[in-house]
């Protein structure tokens, strides 16, 4: 038809010069429609596409900041004028730095400017000072005279919020009365005020004997407020000492501790128990022959930092160790050296960071993660150092009395590779560990965010409910796709395509409220009646094949189902009921009072030594299994049934079975397909989220031994060689299920918040790479065999 | 095909492997059992907590060697074992109700305790706004007038039901003038509030202070009004009172204003009882949930999860069919849109609570945070001005370049390929510009400062949540249309261009028409996806209990920055937050039933239009 027209002259020839006639010109209008509805499309799909997968960078943008490392900046330099030997500190806004030398000025300064203020601290008549200590933490200068008086002088802030939220900073100096320890000169004193009970603790020095003095103070809480303070006795702890010289005192602002270093760089450790002392332990921090250059608390006051005078780093911590039955300190980190002797060290009282620094370079820890995370040198010579108690400012006062200020900027301090992905010591555990514990109830909560728990419990459940669903998954889709007639199948495939629509919050509420307490104590049971499918199947099949070939034929082949799912229903009906007698026979348990009981749920933790919970990973797994089921189910069907028909009737056209076609042909050549199967349907298990917040207990795995992997083999009692994690009859949480549980209570932008994001990308990213390698099997397999 | 795997050389006939065949049929067996258990088991036990059940009277013998009555329904739950024989006698549950007297609704007994079982006359049942159900042996009533009614009296049971609907009568119009009269007026002193609020920091402006102040005190008089008017209707209720006795003997009174429905369960016949089994079902659908959801309906659930799912619905089908349009329409089938398709395709696989986070991250604290508090980081004015002028440049050159026909023209594929590219580049540099400009505007503070601290937008909403639910489901509509676009015959593109058809022509007429049903499946499966998923929602903006609904008649009547209830979440949060998990067993169950209902309808419906696509296009192809 074109060819006629185009030997037509052109009739108008307006604007395209060709032989085409005007009524097969397309319209302006039209082109320019099609070229924009182009571009939007294309645009649009790609945008739709980046839009997507933005989702994956805005996670990563997300995380990025745990694995910063911290930013340290200079912020300013505020002139202090202090005098040689001052002590600086700063307020925990950091705002109105302050130095002290003695007892007689304390001289606040504030950074934006301004009158300094000078305060005198009432000290009362004059006294031979023989001591002065400043305790950075507190803000303390402790005193001690050279006849056995001690006492302090005390730094405060309080911040005043005017109308509007004008915030400005009073400085406040606050002094503690004499109190008498002894007699004789007084070589270091602490002090801990653990409300109605405050303790001194001094070092007295008469000659060459030096003996530990400490005196509580007791003060009663009233509905008014604090009562007056009444003095105890004075205490003589010397004879604890065994001889040992003391040079160093701490003491816990719980007053129950007493750290002593002596001379020979021992440390003692002294408890009170009532008004009794008594000495726990004795431990050098580092080896014979170093000296022990400086012993600091650590915030929360369970482990010591001790530096020695090459610039080592050891902290020891309190923990009950293995076979013992108190706690006592032992070590459990040691940090990378500073190239000089440390000569002060500050501690955060937000969390586990401390800054220790020399004259030329300082150095920003953190204790739980053994990581000195930034160290940086300094232009000027440090004589003092200060930290506000948030551990975001931090100060150096140089020999000309200028105070130089840092801005520190380390937000999540607590994550990285380490904390993350690895094994540590945390305070109070005998060893390294996998825990995932992110709040606890105290400020001093040390937080533990070890992956490794929450992924082996994802996968914990996985397992358990791929044990369940395969064999079902795979056989049904055997059945259908080889067997069954197509016409059934056409009922049959969409009727387990609905199992997948099945929402997970159902399935997960079925798990907890009716599963869970059907099978608690009947366990027996539901093994009997497991085991009484497989069973069923194969005595039918022998049954079958026994009767007389004329019965045999009168069932339409493909419609075996029809037959056994009765004969399951009795034996596994017999086997719910023969599950008490099983427990009867098997699974009797000893009571204390050693009496025998049948049941199940006592007899497993005494057997292997492992919990029974109600909730546990076989209401897990069989509940997964409705959703596990159907995605395997599908896709394995898919493989199965696009298996070449040429294949499968040469096959039978040699003479073979119709089993034998199925595993000879038909499973091999769409083994990959089915592979593909399972790992979509491990991708799913993976992320499932309701079913495990609902039906599992949502502990976390516990690392008790540090052996997480792979479960200590033998715990318990020993008999049972089972790994403690892969414990069925125990719950798990999950990856997903602690995003689901913690999400909502964690602020945004804090480490929590962004640890649990890190969480999502690695669902995200192992179901994504299950799914990648799942979906390119299924295209080699296509592409090998043609099929569309 | 199974004649040829017969063994004839055998003494008996027999097949190899045959037992291994029924094996593969136990599996398919067991599968379909399982589904076909779920399904019964969630029918039986939702409808049944509809079902009216005749109420037995216990006598038991307590601790101390008493006996006591007790009326209640038995649960046919086996009896509980203890775990340690013997310690704790075996028991079983018995539906007593009378929480207000026995502190739970349900009750074990032990087996053994058990005396007699009756199933007595006389008794009746009735629904209470508070302590749910009662058990009782009615003994007069105490009417407003005075006069009292003996429960032996002619028509008893008739003159309590029918005070008890004036009584409903009386609480429709007080929920009427709560939430409609004084909800308006609430919210008209919030808002004078939130206007006087920064004019008391400025000067000279005591006139129009003065004015808002009379404005709200004239609206206090008549919240004054309205509440001394409910308060009367509330007195009103509390007037006709029934007296009762308990099957323990004991006496009690009940104002009948709080009565929901009255009934004998032991005395009506089957129809009776399916009167009520069909009165309490529409209860459950059509009313407010009470006494911490436990009782009452489930209407705010159905509407959430309604709304937010159409919502869901329309946010992700234009885009997904505008993504597969292109992914199969336009793209160039190469290595890239293969790696792209299969991307695409997992995506689906991906876990919903990864997109929860998402939607929690980026949307409700990223843009929900920019709609409230306005710009974090906002860029200096000059330069803001260069990239709208940026902005504006690129789209208008990049409209040029998509529409002009003179460029369309061009014949030279090198000019060609040049001109794409900066078509391209321009579309590019026009969208990342346009985000730059809104999101680094230093000219706006926000639509809702003046409420902040308090979030608008930056806390879940339905609206935050549906958008999550769009992105989770978009692989689904993206791969289902592509799928039904792969679907329309060669022959009829071939023809539609032949018949000089532009190619978005070609689409827009033949294509899309024909895709339709593949399309509405996708979506449909989408709608049951979405609908059925709770764990994103818990983190993007439902609760257990939302003082009002998502959408409603007060302006702007859309309230897409509200939480929302959700059918699934309902069942999570009965199930495991409730106090009293056992006695909101049949509420779960309930809804449980209607969700599933939901999603499988949906679901049925969407394979039911991909079979009749199937089969139009098997004729179709000729």
């Amino acid at each position: 038809m074109s060819a006629r027209d185009r030997k037509k002259t052109p009739t108008g020839g307006v604007e395209v010069p060709r032989s085409v006639p005007d009524r097969f010109i397309v319209a302006p209008k039209t082109l320019r429609f099609d070229r924009f509805m182009n571009s939007a499309i294309m645009f649009g799909g790609i945008g739709v596409i980046v839009a997507v997968f933005g989702i994956f960078g805005f996670i990563l943008l997300e995380i990025a900041p745990l694995f910063e490392s911290p930013g340290i900046k200079a912020e300013r330099t505020v002139s202090l004028n202090a005098l040689d030997g001052a002590h600086v500190g700063l307020d925990e806004w950091g705002e109105m730095p302050f130095s002290i030398v003695d007892e007689t000025e304390v001289v606040f300064v504030p950074t934006a400017g301004g009158e300094a203020v000078r305060m005198i601290p009432d000290v009362g008549q004059s006294r031979a000072v023989s001591l002065r200590r400043w305790d950075a933490d507190t803000f303390r200068l402790l005193l001690g005279t050279e006849n056995g008086e001690v006492g302090f002088v005390e730094v405060g802030h309080v911040a005043e919020y005017s109308g509007g939220g004008v915030r400005s900073i009073e400085p406040e100096i606050d002094v503690w009365p004499w109190v008498k320890l002894g007699e004789g000169r007084v070589t270091d004193v602490h002090f801990a005020d653990a409300g109605g009970l405050k303790l001194f603790a001094g070092l007295l020095n008469s000659g060459d004997e030096t003996r530990l003095v400490v005196r509580s103070l007791t003060q009663e809480k009233t509905l008014m407020g604090f009562g007056d303070i009444r003095e105890g006795e004075a205490k003589d702890l010397s004879v604890l000492l065994a001889g040992s010289r003391p040079k160093r005192l701490l003491v816990t602002s719980t007053a129950d501790s007493l750290l002593v270093l002596t001379q020979d760089d021992e440390v003692l450790y002294l408890f009170r128990d009532g008004d009794d002392w008594e000495l726990r332990q004795k431990f050098r921090p580092f080896g014979e022959g170093y000296r022990v250059a400086g012993m600091h608390f650590l915030f929360g006051e369970v482990s010591l930092v001790f530096f020695d005078e090459l610039g080592n780093i050891r902290i020891h911590s309190l923990f009950v160790p293995e076979g013992g039955h108190e706690r006592l300190f032992g070590l459990t980190k040691e940090l990378r050296p500073l190239k000089e002797p440390i000569l002060e060290y500050r501690a955060s009282q937000r969390g586990k960071s401390f800054v220790v620094s020399n004259e030329r370079e300082a150095a920003l820890c953190y204790a739980t993660t053994e990581l000195v995370r930034r160290r940086f040198d300094l232009s000027f010579d440090a004589v003092s150092m200060t930290l506000d108690a948030r551990g975001e400012r931090l100060g150096f006062l140089d020999k000309q009395g200028d105070l130089h200020l840092f801005d520190i900027h380390d937000p999540h301090p607590e994550a990285g590779w380490k904390s993350l992905f690895a094994r540590v010591w945390y305070e109070g555990y005998p060893g390294p560990r996998y825990i995932w514990q992110s709040t606890g109830g105290t400020d001093d909560f040390e937080p533990k965010l070890s992956l490794i728990p929450l992924i082996l419990g994802s996968l914990k459940g996985t397992f358990y409910a791929m044990l369940f669903a395969v064999p079902i998954a795979l056989l049904a889709a055997i059945y259908t796709s080889q067997f069954l007639k197509p016409e059934v199948k056409r009922i049959v495939k969409p009727s387990m395509e609905i199992m997948a629509s099945l929402p997970s919050v159902v399935l997960g509420f079925l798990g907890a409220l009716w599963l869970a307490p059907l099978i608690d104590d009947k366990v027996p049971s539901l093994m009997l009646s497991i085991l009484a499918v497989p069973l069923a199947a194969a005595l039918m099949g022998w049954v079958w094949g026994h009767v007389p070939i004329s019965l045999r034929n009168r069932l339409p082949k493909g419609s075996e189902y029809l037959l056994v799912a009765p004969v399951i229903g009795c034996l596994v009906l017999a086997g719910w009921n023969l599950g008490p007698s099983l427990e009867r026979w098997l699974f009797v348990a000893t009571l204390a009072d050693g009496s025998h009981v049948a049941d199940f749920r006592l007899w497993w933790p005494e057997f292997t030594g492992l919990p029974y919970d109600q909730r546990n990973c076989l209401v897990v797994g069989f509940m997964m299994g409705f959703a596990v089921i159907p995605v395997i189910f599908t896709i394995a069907e898919d493989a199965l049934s696009n298996v070449p028909p040429s294949l499968t009737s040469a096959s039978e056209a040699l003479g073979a079975s119709r089993w034998q076609v199925v595993r000879t042909v038909v499973l091999p050549v769409a083994s990959a397909g089915i592979f593909s199967a399972l790992m979509i349907g491990f991708g799913r298990a993976v992320g499932e989220t309701m079913i495990v917040v609902m039906a599992t207990g949502n502990t976390p795995l516990m690392d008790a031994s540090g052996h997480l992997l792979f479960g200590e083999w033998g715990l318990g009692n020993g008999q049972f060689p089972l790994a403690d994690h892969w414990n069925v009859f125990d719950g798990m949480r999950t990856l997903s299920a602690n995003i689901a549980v913690e999400l909502p209570e964690a602020a945004q932008g804090s480490t929590h918040y962004r640890t649990l994001f890190l969480g999502a990308l690695v669902l995200f990213v192992m179901t994504f790479a299950l799914n990648t390698v799942a979906e390119l099997l299924r295209q080699r397999l296509r592409e090998r065999f043609q099929i569309t | 095909m199974s004649e040829s795997g017969v063994q004839l050389s055998g003494k008996n006939l027999r097949t190899k492997g045959e037992i291994k065949v029924w094996l593969t049929a136990a599996g398919l067996a067991v599968g379909l059992m399982m589904i076909a258990g779920l399904l019964l088991l969630i029918t039986v036990n939702g409808l049944r907590v509809f079902w009216p059940d005749r109420v037995m009277e216990y006598t038991i013998r307590e601790a101390d060697g008493r006996e006591v009555k007790m009326s209640g329904i038995p649960l046919r739950d086996p009896p509980r074992r203890s775990a340690i024989p013997g310690s704790v006698p075996d028991d079983f549950q018995v539906f007593t109700g009378n929480k207000d007297v026995y502190r739970l609704g349900f009750r074990y007994f032990q087996t053994d305790s058990v005396i007699k079982v009756e199933e007595p006359k006389g008794l009746r049942m009735a629904e209470r706004l508070e302590y749910g159900r009662a058990l009782f042996y009615p003994v007069k009533l105490k009417l407003e007038a005075g006069t009292e009614v003996p429960a032996s009296a002619e028509g008893f049971d008739a003159r309590v039901r029918e005070l008890i609907r004036e009584a409903r009568g009386r609480w429709d119009q007080i929920h009427e003038i709560e939430k409609t009269d004084i909800g308006g007026i609430n919210r008209a002193m919030r808002e004078l509030e939130l206007r006087r609020r920064p004019l008391s920091a400025r000067e000279g402006q005591e006139v129009e202070i003065a004015n808002i102040d009379s404005e709200i005190a004239a609206l206090q008089a008549r919240f004054e009004a309205l509440a001394e008017e409910m308060n009367q209707l509330r007195e009103r209720q509390t007037k006709d009172r029934l007296s009762y006795r308990l099957s323990s003997g004991e006496e009690r009174e009940q104002s009948v204003g709080d009565l929901v429905y009255y009934f004998a369960p032991n005395e009506i016949g089957w129809f009776g009882q399916l009167g009520v089994f069909l009165h309490r079902g529409w209860e459950f659908l059509s009313e407010e949930p009470r006494e911490a959801n436990m009782e009452g309906g489930v209407f705010p659930a159905i509407f959430g999860t309604f709304v937010m799912t159409i919502l869901m619905a329309f946010l992700v089908t234009p885009f997904g069919i505008i993504a597969a349009i292109y992914l199969r329409e336009y793209a160039r089938q190469g290595l890239l849109v293969r790696t792209v398709r299969i991307c695409v395709n997992n995506l689906a696989g991906v876990p919903s609570i990864v997109f929860g986070v998402f939607g929690l991250g980026f949307f409700v604290y990223g843009v929900g945070g920019f709609i409230d508090g306005g710009v974090q980081y906002p860029m200096a004015a000059p330069w803001w001005m260069a990239t709208c002028l940026l902005a504006i440049a690129t789209i208008v050159g990049a409209m040029y370049l998509a529409t002009s026909n003179r460029i369309a023209l061009v014949r030279d594929p090198l000019k060609k390929r040049v001109l794409r590219k900066i078509e391209g580049g321009a579309w590019v540099l026009s969208v990342l510009s346009l985000i730059i400009v809104i999101a680094r505007c230093p000219y706006f503070d926000g639509f809702f400062t003046r409420s902040l601290p308090a979030p608008t937008f930056g806390t879940g909403g339905i609206l935050w949540a549906s958008l999550t639910l769009a992105l989770m489901t978009l692989p689904v509509v993206i791969v289902a249309t592509e799928e039904a676009l792969v679907a329309v015959p060669r022959g009829v593109r071939e023809a539609a261009l032949a018949c000089g058809a532009s190619k978005w022509q070609m689409i827009q007429r033949v294509v899309l028409p024909g895709a339709l049903p593949g399309v509405m499946t996708g979506i449909i499966l989408a709608m049951a996806r979405g609908a059925g998923e709770v764990a994103p929602l818990m983190i993007t903006g439902v609760v257990k209990l939302a003082p009002s609904l998502p959408v409603d008649f007060t302006a702007p009547f859309v309230h897409a920055e509200r939480k929302f209830m959700h059918l699934g979440f309902h069942i999570y949060d009965l199930g495991f937050q409730s106090p009293d998990s056992e006695g909101a067993k049949p509420m779960v169950f309930a809804t449980t039933l209607l969700l599933i209902l939901l999603v499988v309808a949906l679901n049925l419906f969407a394979i039911h239009v991909r079979t009749r696509l199937r089969q139009r296009f098997q004729a179709a192809a000729f």
